[in-house]
């Protein structure tokens, strides 16, 4: 699903922020990436969405080599790749419904299928019964679970999920995970990065460890 | 059903529906713009209209010599003759000019009425083939014969044709380069009000690269509102033209008869029109493009 060898990223050519990174991931993993804030986990997350670009190396995700994408054909990767942000980037004058219908609308289903795949997501995620919420009503892990439901309506094939729990107590945070996990059942690979012990003490997962931008354990 | 048309209609329509005032002064701001240039095309047309008609009536009056040899005057009729764009040749004695002339002025003047002489040649009245080249032929003949013996004095009433001619050249000069000063200055206030509703949905569009649109998908419903704007603007400003131009007509009814002598006071024409509503598309197209390809180009910054 992933291969990414020998990346180089830094700020400005001067502040180096990943160094030297090469791993595999393969269809159907979970993996955790860890490591302490500021060791470059959203940035990597970043490269391999495309979000920020990188100086070296080379990053493949499900086929697409990306540092071929240019900013016209870079939804091609984004349509593979269901984001998870830790801010949950919902929009504010949109109901629940709406906000996963959204990322539906965006690359051109047909209003049945919006319907039938949204209504879908939120029932995997747990909230049929706040669709018609906005999201200033809704817990924040209620809304980080719309977040979810919006990341997976369009069945990519991998979800990136940058401290979904950063902002959820543990008891939520668990809920989050268990979900997840169920997601990861249904075949799709998941990368999450956290430092939340919570998730890093629940289950023996395969990890990688980032330390000052370098990898220390893949 | 495909949402796509649909989306993009619905999306244009929430833009401006959240920036309201925006949409609302770029359309004036246009509005305002067109109907200016319009009011100056409508003074185009009409002056125009009624230079042709004045040009139809341009005859050539050829002034004889009181003295005029017969082998003169045969030789300036051989020439009359000889112009195939000559359509008519009226002489008139001076004789008979004299009679038509105290006719009209004799109980009117008590000058004429003193005159014991006939001050008048004799005279031949040139009437030219219509057509777009009709006042150049009556120049350039005219400015054939006036040097031919036996002729005193050619008139067409060329000094103030030649003014009104000028003042017409300035007139569209002047809409021309106002229109182009216009264009661009409407290019950048649709451009700008783009900006800024692109601005204050930044977050949305932010949000739509992230899930994967195309920056077709989102340049569409921008592209629609900056058209919206300039098109608005447009038929607005036409829509006003007309009203004066109607208003011109119930008010001043009495005297644009007499100037424009049975023409009617004319609207703008087809092609003034469809250049307007045109004119509304390309800025509306030009200026929300150039905005939304700026926004989109700096996405995801290094």
């Amino acid at each position: 699903m992933i291969k990414v060898f020998n990346l180089y990223k830094s700020y400005g050519g001067i502040t180096p922020v990943l160094m030297d990174i090469s791993f595999d991931i393969q269809d159907g993993e979970f993996v955790l990436l860890t490591g302490q804030s500021g060791a470059g986990k959203t940035t990597l997350f970043k490269v391999l969405f495309g979000w920020e670009k990188f100086d070296r190396g080379q990053i493949l995700v499900g086929g697409i080599n990306v540092g071929k994408l240019n900013e016209k054909n870079l939804y091609q990767l984004r349509r593979k790749v269901g984001f998870v942000f830790q801010d949950y980037k919902l929009l504010v004058k949109k109901t629940v419904f709406e906000n996963v219908a959204f990322a539906q609308q965006i690359v051109g289903a047909n209003m049945k299928t919006v319907r039938t795949k949204t209504w879908n997501a939120l029932k995997n995620v747990g909230l049929v019964k706040k669709k018609d919420s906005y999201p200033s009503q809704l817990s924040g892990g209620e809304q980080q679970r719309v977040s979810i439901a919006r990341a997976i309506v369009n069945d990519p094939e991998l979800i990136l999920a940058d401290e979904p729990t950063g902002n959820l107590d543990s008891e939520i945070s668990k809920e989050i995970l268990a979900l997840f996990e169920k997601i990861n059942e249904q075949g799709k690979t998941i990368i999450i990065a956290t430092h939340s012990a919570e998730i890093l003490s629940e289950k023996e997962r395969r990890h990688l460890l980032l330390k000052r931008g370098k990898l220390l354990q893949s | 059903m495909n949402l796509f048309p649909f989306n993009f209609v619905k999306s244009t329509l929430s833009n401006i529906k959240s920036n309201k005032q925006l949409f609302l002064l770029s359309v004036a701001t246009n509005f305002i713009a067109f109907t200016v240039l319009g009011i100056f095309s409508l003074l185009f047309v009409n002056l125009d209209i009624l230079l042709s008609s004045w040009d139809k009536h341009i005859q050539l009056i050829v002034y004889l010599d009181d003295k005029i040899s017969n082998s003169n005057k045969k030789k300036i009729e051989l020439l009359f003759n000889s112009n195939n764009k000559i359509n008519s040749i009226i002489f008139i004695s001076r004789n008979q000019a004299w009679k038509n002339f105290r006719g009209k002025f004799y109980s009117k003047s008590k000058f004429v009425a003193s005159l014991k002489f006939n001050p008048l040649p004799d005279s031949y009245t040139l009437r030219f083939a219509s057509g777009p080249d009709r006042l150049k032929n009556i120049r350039d003949f005219s400015e054939k014969i006036k040097n031919e013996k036996g002729v005193e004095s050619v008139e067409y009433g060329e000094k103030w044709i030649s003014r009104f001619e000028q003042f017409m050249i300035f007139l569209r000069g002047f809409i021309l380069t106002f229109g182009v000063v216009l264009f661009f200055g409407m290019i950048l206030i649709i451009s700008n009000s783009i900006k800024l509703s692109i601005y204050s949905r930044k977050d949305e569009i932010d949000l739509m690269t992230l899930l994967g649109a195309t920056h077709q998908f989102i340049k569409i419903p921008l592209l629609l509102e900056g058209l919206l704007q300039g098109v608005a603007g447009a038929l607005l400003s036409l829509i006003s033209v007309k009203l004066i131009h109607l208003y011109i007509v119930f008010r001043f009814q009495g005297s644009l008869e007499s100037i424009f002598r049975g023409l009617e006071f004319q609207y703008l024409t087809n092609p003034i029109i469809y250049s307007v509503i045109s004119t509304g598309v390309i800025i509306g197209i030009l200026g929300s493009s150039s905005s939304a390809n700026q926004f989109l180009d700096r996405r995801n910054p290094e």
